[in-house]
């Protein structure tokens, strides 16, 4: 287990008796509480000066919103890592946040255990995911796939048979450990194929990104 | 006769906003065809005064028109202007310009002396009146025009007989443009109005979502009676979300079709995760609530036979030319031979029933359990047999 007080944590979220809660849990678990914000704006406004190793963000927050952030956290210092964590769980809000670069994902209700625990993976680097959040992106790759190969999606990623595998099984319901003992896999190579599955899609989000500047004209500026 | 009919052949004039504005539209058209017409009758009139027995009469009635079409279009233009006494003279300069015909061109003639013109009042009733008073005007205009002609001929049969027919087609489609438009205005309010109440109902809820979380958070961890306020706080909360989550999607009209992740959301609870694909999942009505009504007795028999707060997770993934329902759960699985020793008995097991009813819908089941491994339900259907 890694030195839990190292962790330089920024937690965003509009609703005072939750962000206090979620610094204090964080806190007395030893962990560095760098910067709170209440909204997009103070989120990363404070982000450069406090260097957070990890920001805990809550999607519905005054604009600019959680997906918004973390996309500019992420090109601030793409090391910094971002765990949602959200109240209404919507689903298409998780998955663009996650096609920004967060790599973890939690709602609210989850136990201040499950909280920690996930916060400690995430910052190792690992993804967190819900079986919910692993079932939106095997239905992303699927309309990647079926999308009309058009002159804006000539290389839409694809899963590894053996990556669908593992998402589905996290979708399921199970954890890590249980995946790799059915698959006869080690837990590392387990946690490579979910991280895998998200890298691609990150990926993609951002070759688009970047495609969508070209055509509107956008780099002309630069 | 219902209201909308009510309103298509009403005598009443424009009172709101959108059909005022289309009345606008119309009086401006209506005022290029004015100048059309006066051009009309003066050219013929310029042609033919010579043998006019009071010329100069009939070119002052010209000037008057021609003064009262500018004044009309002027008039006409702004809604407020366009009251009883503005048509009420329109009409009475047309049917005096009418009645003068006789006296300035004598007798043995052919043509009325304003001709067409008196079309614009007639259309202007039409458009304020409607159809009603299209035909009003129409009449009025028609049969002073037969009263003072001396002979009727086949032409004057057919301008009269076509004025007759236009004033009321011309009312009735003012009607029904200011009818459209009005509707199509109160629609386009209506959807801002249901956005806005969305988009504020997305707030609230959001806002309670998070209480509810933090109460059964921190109730659980309090312990004792809170441990029990936080427990249906987090009841709540899981129906809240599902809620939320499904009413933000654009609701599509299916037809005969029903979202299955929506009925599968259903579902959930503190200790059942669903896990669905993003996107609505339309399938047969009946399809839909019959599968729905599957993974529901599967779920029941986690709760019975691992634990009543047992988790378990429904999975629904696409999968092209098929798709699958998957239900889980981590308890200690059916062991090998059950199901076959429950058919041999004659006792239909539940899962016997399940699969029963999964054939029904031509999909198939496979079920991996043993100890250990929990229970695993994959229910996979063709899209064809859809």
């Amino acid at each position: 287990m890694p030195d839990k007080t190292g962790i330089r944590v920024m937690v965003v979220d509009d609703h005072p008796m939750w962000r206090e809660s979620v610094a204090r849990d964080l806190e007395e678990a030893g962990m560095n509480v760098v910067a709170t914000a209440a909204n997009g704006t103070e989120a990363l406004a404070r982000f450069p000066a406090a260097r957070p190793d990890v920001v805990v963000l809550d999607l519905q927050i005054p604009g600019p919103n959680g997906v918004e952030v973390t996309a500019e956290v992420i090109r601030q210092n793409p090391a910094a890592r971002v765990l949602i964590l959200s109240a209404s769980g919507e689903q298409r809000d998780v998955l663009d946040a996650v096609k920004a670069g967060a790599t973890g994902y939690l709602i609210k209700s989850a136990s201040r255990q499950e909280l920690l625990d996930a916060l400690l993976r995430v910052a190792e680097g690992d993804t967190v995911f819900t079986p919910g959040l692993a079932g939106l992106v095997l239905g992303e790759y699927r309309r990647l796939m079926e999308a009309p190969a058009g002159p804006d999606s000539p290389d839409a990623p694809q899963l590894t048979e053996r990556e669908t595998e593992v998402l589905r099984l996290v979708a399921k319901g199970l954890s890590y450990k249980q995946i790799a003992e059915r698959l006869v896999l080690s837990h590392r190579t387990v946690q490579n194929h979910v991280q895998n599955t998200l890298r691609k899609l990150q990926l993609h989000n951002r070759v688009q990104l970047v495609r969508y500047a070209i055509e509107q004209g956008l780099d002309d500026e630069v | 006769m219902s209201p909308v009919l009510g309103d298509l052949f009403g005598f009443r004039p424009a009172s709101d906003a959108a059909a005022t504005a289309v009345e606008d539209t119309m009086y401006r058209a209506l005022g290029v065809l004015r100048f059309v017409v006066l051009l009309n009758a003066i050219g013929l009139y310029l042609l033919n005064h010579d043998g006019f027995p009071h010329a100069q009469v009939g070119a002052a009635v010209l000037v008057v028109m021609s003064l009262w079409t500018a004044v009309a279009v002027w008039a006409y233009d702004v809604a407020r202007r366009r009251g009883v006494l503005l048509l009420a003279i329109d009409l009475a300069v047309s049917l005096g310009a009418l009645l003068l015909t006789p006296y300035v061109k004598g007798p043995g003639w052919e043509s009325t002396l304003p001709g067409f013109w008196v079309m614009g009042a007639v259309l202007a009733w039409a458009i304020h009146y409607r159809w009603l008073g299209g035909l009003v005007a129409a009449v009025l205009v028609n049969g002073t025009d037969l009263l003072i002609r001396p002979d009727i001929t086949r032409t004057t049969y057919g301008n009269v007989f076509l004025l007759l027919l236009g004033g009321p087609i011309v009312g009735f489609l003012s009607a029904l443009l200011q009818q459209m438009s009005v509707e199509r205005d109160r629609a386009e309010r209506a959807a801002a109005a249901a956005a806005e109440r969305q988009r504020l109902s997305r707030v609230v809820h959001d806002g309670v979502l998070q209480v509810l979380a933090l109460v059964q958070r921190r109730g659980t961890e309090l312990g004792g009676e809170a441990a029990e306020l936080g427990k249906l706080a987090g009841e709540q909360e899981v129906a809240l979300r599902t809620f939320v989550q499904h009413d933000t999607h654009a609701r599509l009209d299916l037809g005969g079709e029903r979202d299955l992740g929506e009925e599968l959301s259903r579902l959930e609870t503190a200790s059942v995760s669903i896990a669905l694909p993003g996107e609505p999942f339309p399938v047969p009505a009946a399809v839909a609530l019959e599968v729905a009504d599957i993974v529901g007795a599967c779920l029941s028999n986690v709760r019975h036979h691992v634990g009543a707060d047992a988790p378990a997770w429904v999975l629904l993934e696409d999968l092209g030319a098929t798709w699958t329902v998957s239900v889980r759960d981590d308890g200690p699985g059916i062991p090998e031979g059950r199901l076959e020793d429950a058919v041999r008995d004659g006792r239909l097991g539940v899962a016997q029933s399940i699969q029963g009813r999964v054939a029904d819908l031509g999909g198939t089941s496979e079920l991996v359990t043993g100890p250990g491994l929990g229970t695993e339900w994959d229910f996979t259907f063709p899209k064809a047999s859809q």
